[in-house]
């Protein structure tokens, strides 16, 4: 019954959408919520493209004096990342099967684990227990390898940023019961796909010779 | 909204839900090995560069499309779901592709 049908009829219970011929169950807030993410991967792709056309184009792509990256630092924070989607996923499977309090925790320590990457990307940038990149000598604007490092991890960093708001914010209305499940998957949606976007961004600017 | 919040997931989620939680920390597990592929790929000496790039975009499309079909549930959605999701990603790999090609061509003429 859609929510139309249901005012119409005075219905002020809970509603469900009807199977569709194409869509099956899956809700109009996730089907936009996927049609987000599609665009969003878009921006991404673009952030890689011009970064293997200048990478391709360049005859010296790392400059005299920069730095390395950090392979292995960043290898742990994706094992973090890898480790935050499946404590997200798992929390919206307790959520869909109506453990509250087991979705509650696993989204806690997801935002938890989304705020030590943050932590670690800033250590990777500036420094904070040691030398960052910045003190190293790898400058936004000084070099194309710089800018695009700079403008590719900071707009995944964004994301990342954006993705612990959201599951706190989607936590507190968990919990006051203002949310339900199919909330918490457009949730999870969002953050598994900041773990799908790092796939790339590590393999392509960190890992590739 | 109090009406949406309450309604079933349905569909992909109970899927996925119906086949718990082993079968996401076996994608877990998979990751974490594809993810360690990755380092061994890069350390490996006497592998030809071309040889190594093939295999970290071989090995960064397997991680990414495990993330799509499992953690995002996109193997319980629909054919015509999977298709509105899959066939646009492809469109930055067709690009980059054409560019591969177009700088090779320049690079041979």
């Amino acid at each position: 019954m859609s929510v139309a049908h249901a005012a119409e009829h005075g219905h002020h219970g809970p509603v469900a959408w009807p199977p569709d011929a194409q869509y099956g169950a899956a809700t109009p807030g996730k089907i936009g919520m996927w049609i987000f993410l599609v665009s969003d991967a878009f921006s991404f792709g673009g952030l890689l493209i011009a970064y293997g056309i200048l990478r391709s184009g360049a005859a010296v792509w790392r400059q005299a004096g920069e730095p390395a990256l950090g392979v292995g630092f960043t290898a742990g924070l994706t094992l973090l990342l890898i480790c935050t989607s499946l404590t997200n996923v798992l929390g919206y499977g307790a959520a869909a099967q109506g453990d509250r309090r087991r979705a509650a925790l696993l989204l806690g320590v997801t935002a938890l684990g989304g705020a030590l990457f943050l932590v670690g990307q800033a250590q990777e940038w500036f420094g904070i227990w040691g030398p960052g990149l910045v003190h190293e000598g790898l400058v936004f604007g000084r070099s194309a390898r710089a800018s695009t490092f700079y403008v590719t991890t900071g707009y995944h960093g964004l994301h990342v940023l954006v993705g612990v708001g959201y599951i706190l914010t989607a936590l507190v209305q968990y919990l006051r019961g203002k949310v339900g499940p199919a909330q918490i998957e457009l949730l999870s949606l969002y953050w598994c796909f900041v773990d799908f976007v790092w796939v790339f961004v590590f393999s392509f600017l960190y890992l590739m010779p | 909204m109090q009406s949406s919040h309450a309604q079933s997931t349905g569909g992909a989620p109970a899927e996925a839900a119906r086949h718990g939680g082993r079968e996401v920390v076996a994608v877990f597990a998979g990751l974490l090995v594809l993810t360690a592929l990755e380092l061994g790929v890069i350390r490996a000496p006497g592998v030809a560069r071309a040889a190594v790039v093939a295999a970290l975009v071989g090995l960064a499309v397997a991680k990414a499309s495990f993330i799509a079909l499992f953690f995002m549930h996109l193997r319980y959605e629909t054919r015509i779901l999977r298709f509105t999701v899959f066939g646009p990603l492809a469109a930055p790999a067709v690009y980059a592709l054409v560019l591969m090609a177009d700088a090779a061509w320049r690079l041979l003429r």
